[in-house]
């Protein structure tokens, strides 16, 4: 603890210290350096890697590999669906989650507690992957990129979240604005949205994370379809090839023998993928640091 | 206020109205039973899909015709006047949709209900005169066997549906009294905001509840790709080919194996991030606290393909472990590490805990800074030393909050999920890894339709759906008789 300065140090804290800290940055080393290797092997001079003999420090820095699998078509598509989703899929459920946050804490509403618990009592339960795929089929949601975006507008768990923290607003606010003639949707849209906004920043973050991790339903509902595959989905693809990667990345015929050359190891092109997937992860994690502790106490706590 | 007078109803007035809306939910629903879509005019035709989705996207009737298009059999203003028919029908319904939310407004709103309704019945008539007409068009093609033309049951239960509609609103309308002049367009509260969460509690039932009906697949002897009917009724077979069959017993006992152990090991070490912010808690600046946290919650928000292509980097041939170790001289050559099967409960346990071990320490840290600085300060002014506070003060203070964590695990004990078991699979680990989830994938859905099972995939989902539900609620009651809390 802090602040208990005026007891000496024993021999025996001092150990305890020691290997304490030690457990600690090894573990750190262990979570970061994994991502530190991907990305060395990403800008190292690609026969070196192919090789297998880039393991502590980038060699022959160079940039070449991002520039030309953002050139393969199916890349592409991927980064377009994956972006389209996350930024689509995060907006519609931040504004649906408000909405129904402060819908049902309208007493006023016909038949509120039955529609608050028929909406949460989804989170305990789910049919099983075959009765979900075959519903999604039956609804047309298969090979459609709104098959990503639809089902998950509706999350229990944020408006749970969202519902609590409007509860903890004064209710005076709402009142007045009603007296003064404005409707529900206006008190929402003027004074509720503006004052959930760090509640709605948490579920923000969660929900983008969890539509750019997501490859599952991609892998099931939108096999027809490869346009639509997400990154994820496609990265799992290039994975799991075994035959030269090096012909999907020239299929649009736009590189040159000497790209070509520089670019014909399984390995390299799997990791670039990998960077590319993660890069944006790491990019939002210090905006998203601020929220998540917050996000998953009021989880904690959730009524 | 102004008080805006009130206009009376009477009593057969406010009867028809009821059954008006009644009728009008009615007409909306059928819109989703594929047994009764009205534009399946050709066997061609899916008979899995409803009006609905025949309305909303043309190549749920385009795609059935692309070869009897390009053969001449079917003709292009055929399919045109198809698709008119089921997209006026499907606008028809959104407008009767519209009438129900308007009929709970005051009178004013009640006439312009009647008066939607009346519009949606006339136009609704019109729209299946057109599918009606496309039939007769698939019927004069040169080659009828091929397109197979048919009548189906929903044209003339959706005409008798409008025609009824037609009645009912003209009734509505004419025993609706007069509004008086100053009386404006008005739904009271309680039902404007249940209309506001309506479109939401549509998406819930389409997505959450929908599905349980899937469960009846498992009560039929169903393939993809064919049709759902009663011919194919067989009741509990699969429930009893679950436990008869020896090849199948024997893959659900290997499948529930790898669950449980897996689970269990999980359960045995979810100490684990209570104990890491026990032990963070204790380095000694703060700096160092935060910068740890920070490094080890990263691997939570990283998917489980990225988990794989991190464990790709480090542990396939020409990773960094193999260079370690021939560089050590250890082994001379290098191996695919992911390619081997053994010890994998222990792997997979050890890829869970690098990806959630930080993370899950989160919510005990918060809860070790809610712990009373005083009881530290006073077991110290007693002579505590360091471990007897972080054993007497600290971990009861987190107890209550392990409880919860440990029964929500033991609640899901059956459900690991699929991604990571998914990713990490193949056939030289494909006994030991596969868990219920991915189980039930493989068996349902990867492969060849003609090899995938189903009913039996459903079944066993059904069946772990249930036990899932059980467990969690079990679980809830243990929590409320042991501490008094719910924990769901």
């Amino acid at each position: 603890m802090e602040g208990n300065r005026i007891y000496r140090l024993t021999v025996g804290d001092r150990i305890f210290n020691f290997f304490n800290g030690l457990f600690f940055a090894a573990f750190t080393a262990l979570c970061i350096f994994p991502i530190y290797y991907l990305f060395i092997n990403t800008i190292s001079e690609n026969k070196l890697v192919t090789a297998g003999l880039i393991n502590f420090f980038p060699r022959g820095v160079h940039l070449k590999n991002y520039v030309m699998m953002l050139k393969v078509k199916d890349m592409g598509y991927s980064l377009l669906t994956t972006t389209g989703r996350t930024v689509i899929g995060t907006v519609a459920m931040v504004l649906a989650s408000a909405l129904v946050g402060y819908l049902v804490t309208q007493q006023a509403m016909l038949g509120r507690k039955i529609i608050y618990r028929y909406i949460v009592i989804t989170m305990y339960f789910n049919a099983g992957l075959l009765p979900w795929y075959l519903n999604m089929s039956m609804l047309g949601l298969t090979n459609n990129f709104w098959g990503y975006i639809i089902p998950a507008i509706v999350q229990p768990f944020n408006i749970i979240l969202v519902k609590t923290y409007i509860e903890s607003i004064p209710r005076e606010l709402e009142e007045s604005a009603f007296i003064d003639g404005a409707g529900y949707f206006t008190v929402f849209r003027r004074i509720i949205f503006p004052l959930c906004k760090p509640i709605l920043a948490t579920i923000a973050v969660f929900g983008a994370v969890g539509h750019w991790n997501s490859f599952i339903d991609s892998i099931i509902l939108m096999s027809a379809k490869p346009t639509i595959y997400t990154l994820q989905h496609r990265l799992y693809i290039y994975l799991n090839t075994t035959s030269n990667l090096g012909k999907i990345v020239n299929s649009g015929g736009s590189l040159s023998a000497d790209d070509i050359a520089n670019l014909m190891s399984n390995r390299v092109i799997q990791l670039t993928v990998a960077m590319v997937t993660i890069v944006p992860i790491l990019f939002v994690y210090p905006f998203m640091q601020r929220y998540f502790q917050k996000g998953i106490m009021m989880g904690a706590v959730k009524g | 206020m102004i008080t805006v007078p009130k206009s009376e109803t009477g009593g057969s007035a406010k009867a028809l109205t009821a059954i008006l809306r009644v009728f009008l939910v009615a007409v909306c629903l059928s819109a989703f039973i594929p047994a009764v879509n009205p534009a399946r005019v050709s066997e061609l035709i899916s008979k899995n899909a409803s009006l609905f989705t025949c309305a909303i996207s043309y190549s749920a009737i385009g795609s059935e015709f692309v070869r009897a298009l390009s053969m001449g059999w079917v003709s292009q203003s055929t399919l045109a006047v198809l698709y008119i028919g089921a997209l006026v029908v499907g606008l028809v319904i959104a407008l009767s949709a519209a009438a129900f939310c308007v009929s709970l407004g005051n009178l004013k709103m009640r006439r312009l209900s009647a008066k939607l309704a009346l519009g949606a019945g006339l136009a609704g008539l019109a729209g299946t005169s057109l599918l009606l007409l496309s039939r007769g068009m698939m019927a004069g093609s040169p080659e009828p066997g091929r397109v197979q033309p048919v009548l189906p049951l929903g044209i003339g239960l959706f005409f008798a549906l409008f025609a009824l509609e037609i009645l009912l609103s003209a009734g509505v309308w004419m025993t609706l009294p007069k509004p008086v002049e100053e009386e404006r367009y008005e739904i009271a509260a309680k039902y404007r905001l249940f209309l506001m969460i309506l479109p939401f509690l549509v998406l819930v039932t389409l997505f959450a509840y929908l599905p349980l009906w899937g469960w009846r697949y498992s009560f039929f002897d169903y393939r993809s790709g064919f049709d759902l009917s009663w011919d194919t009724f067989v009741g509990f077979k699969w429930f009893r080919y679950l436990f008869s069959n020896p090849a199948t017993r024997k893959d659900i006992i290997r499948v529930l194996k790898n669950t449980f152990v897996m689970s269990g090991i999980g359960i045995a070490t979810s100490w684990f991030p209570m104990a890491f912010a026990i032990f963070l808690t204790e380095l000694r600046s703060n700096r160092s606290k935060r910068l740890v946290q920070t490094f080890t919650t990263i691997p939570n928000f990283i998917s489980w393909v990225l988990v794989y292509s991190v464990a790709f980097a480090i542990f396939s041939t020409e990773g960094f472990l193999n260079w370690m170790l021939i560089n050590l001289g250890v082994i001379t050559e290098g191996t695919n590490y992911l390619n081997s099967g053994s010890h994998i409960w222990l792997k997979m346990w050890a890829w869970g805990t690098w990806k959630g071990l930080g993370w899950g320490a989160i919510i005990y840290i918060a809860a070790i800074s809610g712990i009373d600085q005083q009881l530290y300060e006073a077991a110290m002014a007693d002579g505590a030393n360091r471990y007897r506070r972080m054993w007497h003060i600290t971990v009861p203070g987190l107890m209550s909050t392990y409880f919860v964590m440990l029964l929500l695990s033991i609640a899901n004990i059956l459900s690991n999920g699929m991604d990571q078991y998914l990713v990490f699979y193949n056939p030289a680990n494909r006994n030991t890894i596969q868990v219920l989830d991915l189980y039930v994938y493989h068996l349902g859905l990867s492969g060849q339709s003609s090899s995938n099972n189903i009913p039996l995939a459903t079944l066993i989902g059904m069946l772990k759906s249930i036990i899932s539900v059980t467990l969690l609620f079990s679980a809830n009651k243990a929590s409320k008789l042991l501490r008094g809390e719910s924990i769901v």
